[in-house]
């Protein structure tokens, strides 16, 4: 399937529909990875909108573009859009986390259509996006390798191995992004274990490296496509991000990162606290 | 062809990964900075270069691009000292190998005490049982140059996330070149019906010897070669232990977790009879010499004779 054309309202609409499912989806399996998945709402579905060359139909299509999500916890938003793209129905989404689903909350490549690569253990999946660059590279394939990582992710050696590995071997086939929600579990990351200056780290390993917005759609957009221009070198996006955006009850909060909802009070709480209502798609 | 077992099997490993790169363009050597060690620099590294990865001293990323190369459909043989291919990168090899069931082939060098002069920062007794303790995972220890080959050959083949030991030293032959491996099946090299004795790769040339030699006692003993650890072929085992009725086990290995372990879980609820197992007792490595450590830990050519000695019947 060709990357679409969305209008803003379409994207915006869209975005908030996604943070009310995923939310509702999250909220059955009573706890989740609510704040670092509404921090990836735009950037997901720009990827899988806008940039990404993917046939729901055939998840293997040899020449389809790779997403590697290396900060599993974040599946459901992938999972959203997975679903919403008919890569499986979407009352899937309805077992995430379940007994026998196919759909954990941290990504599982043998479970899921769709997915690239198994990922939860932090700083393993950017090592796994690397080989699969590589393995593109050495094939003269001209598919790109998306990988996402997390902030609190990058305190992991292997993100910095990985670093110097890509940039050695030139995988300019390869964009990551980091989502720069700025906490971790434990509290902000510039208290538990602090990455500034996160920029000029990724520039010094020999990255392009871009800052945006992570939230702002032509910011991400656009500079997906610039650093897919890039040559000779991987690049990094360093996006900008609102922990538990889009909701009153997570938005910014230190707390949002694993959301317990043990009642019915609980999850009318935060599905009132969403922007607007949609009806559920299953 | 042939004569393998007068090279180094650093060097078998090498010229093998050659053959099986030029059958199959999609095998990969990756490195973390002990390719010169392996013998893949130059010997892959030169003949190969495409298919020649090194690294750097990155051992958990190495797997992670080994991982990522497998989901392509590569095959990569991800190697480096025993230490930091299995308990450096444990979480890598189980998260992104195993439990994705990435097809990556895991060898690690220089067993146990063959590490010498490295000591024992570098000298890993527990590969065997940590690995073992891991779903999804094969292990294998070939004990010569030609069973060195034949398991590489197989390895290329098969779909299985995969550890192997590799003996960096020349060994004796005890294999013939195109000899077979089957992953569920051990090789009995010594019969008899006196005691069972048990071993894997880099011992299994000592207790070979030992049951040779012990023949001049009238000591029969049914040598059982396991050159795969996981898949353990148990019918073997009690085969064999319904003739002797005890088993001795040795390895280059702490006695916790390996090959013992192996045994006893498969004889004790299977077929219980008296086990003894010969290796590390569970202690850290040193610098030292074979011999020494042999001596010091209890599990040289001696001490397999002394073992099997007294689990045979006519000591009982």
């Amino acid at each position: 399937m060709e990357a679409q054309e969305l209008t803003r309202e379409q994207l915006d609409s869209l975005a908030a529909e996604f943070r009310y499912v995923v939310t509702d989806a999250i909220c059955r399996s009573g706890v989740g990875h609510i704040g670092g998945v509404m921090s990836l709402v735009e950037i997901v579905i720009t990827l899988y909108y806008r940039i990404m060359k993917v046939k729901p139909e055939d998840p293997n299509w040899p020449e389809r573009d790779r997403l590697v999500l290396s900060k599993g916890h974040a599946g459901p938003i992938v999972y959203t859009a997975l679903a919403f793209k008919g890569f499986f129905p979407k009352d899937w989404l309805t077992t995430i986390n379940r007994n026998g689903t196919r759909l954990p909350s941290h990504m599982d490549q043998i479970l899921t259509p769709g997915v690239e690569i198994t990922a939860g253990s932090l700083g393993q999946g950017l090592s796994c996006a690397c080989g699969l660059a590589l393995a593109a590279k050495l094939d003269g394939k001209k598919h790109r390798v998306f990988c996402i990582i997390g902030d609190g992710e990058s305190d992991e050696g292997q993100i910095w191995e990985a670093a110097l590995f890509a940039a050695h071997r030139k995988l300019d086939n390869l964009i990551v992004i980091c989502d720069y929600n700025k906490m971790q579990i434990d509290g902000r990351t510039e208290e538990i274990l602090d990455l500034e200056p996160l920029v000029e780290k990724w520039r010094a390993f020999g990255w392009e490296t871009f800052e945006i917005d992570g939230h702002d759609w032509d910011a991400i957009y656009d500079t997906i496509q610039k650093a897919d221009a890039v040559s000779g070198r991987p690049a990094m996006i360093i996006a900008h991000t609102v922990k538990g955006k889009g909701n009153r009850e997570t938005e910014g909060l230190v707390d949002c990162h694993n959301v317990k909802i043990p009642d019915e009070t609980t999850y009318q709480r935060l599905m009132c606290g969403l922007e607007c209502k949609f009806d559920l798609p299953y | 062809m042939g004569n393998f077992h007068e090279m180094e099997m650093r060097v078998v490993y090498a010229q093998t990964l050659n053959e099986l790169i030029e059958r199959n363009p999609d095998v990969f050597c990756l490195e973390a900075d002990l390719g010169k060690a392996d013998a893949s620099i130059p010997v892959v590294s030169e003949r190969h270069p495409r298919n020649f990865i090194n690294c750097g001293v990155q051992e958990a990323n190495m797997i992670g691009i080994g991982a990522g190369l497998a989901r392509e459909g590569k095959i990569p043989f991800c190697s480096t000292f025993t230490a930091f291919a299995t308990r450096r990168c444990y979480d890598q090899i189980t998260i992104s190998v195993a439990y994705a069931n990435n097809n990556v082939k895991i060898v690690g060098t220089s067993p146990g005490i063959t590490q010498g002069p490295n000591g024992g920062t570098h000298m890993c007794f527990q590969d065997l049982a940590i690995m073992r303790a891991m779903p999804n995972m094969h292990i294998y220890s070939p004990a010569d140059a030609n069973e060195l080959r034949a398991v590489m050959f197989y390895m290329a083949e098969s779909r299985q996330p995969t550890y192997m030991q590799l003996v960096r030293l020349k060994m004796p032959k005890i294999f013939e070149d195109g000899c077979p491996f089957d992953p569920n099946r051990a090789k009995r090299l010594h019969e008899g019906g006196d005691v069972t004795l048990v071993a894997t790769g880099f011992m299994t040339r000592f207790a070979l010897d030992v049951a040779r030699e012990l023949e001049k006692e009238n000591i029969a003993v049914d040598l059982l070669h396991y050159p795969s650890v996981k898949p353990f072929d148990a019918q073997a085992l009690i085969q064999s232990v319904r003739k002797t009725g005890a088993v001795v086990t040795v390895e280059n290995q702490n006695i916790v977790g390996g090959l013992g372990s192996a045994v006893c879980e498969v004889l004790s609820e299977q077929h219980p009879v008296r086990v003894k197992r010969l290796g590390i007792p569970d202690k850290f490595g040193e610098v030292a010499d074979q011999d020494y450590l042999f001596d010091k830990h209890g599990f040289g050519p001696d001490h397999i004779a002394r073992a099997c000695r007294e689990l045979s019947p006519s000591q009982l």
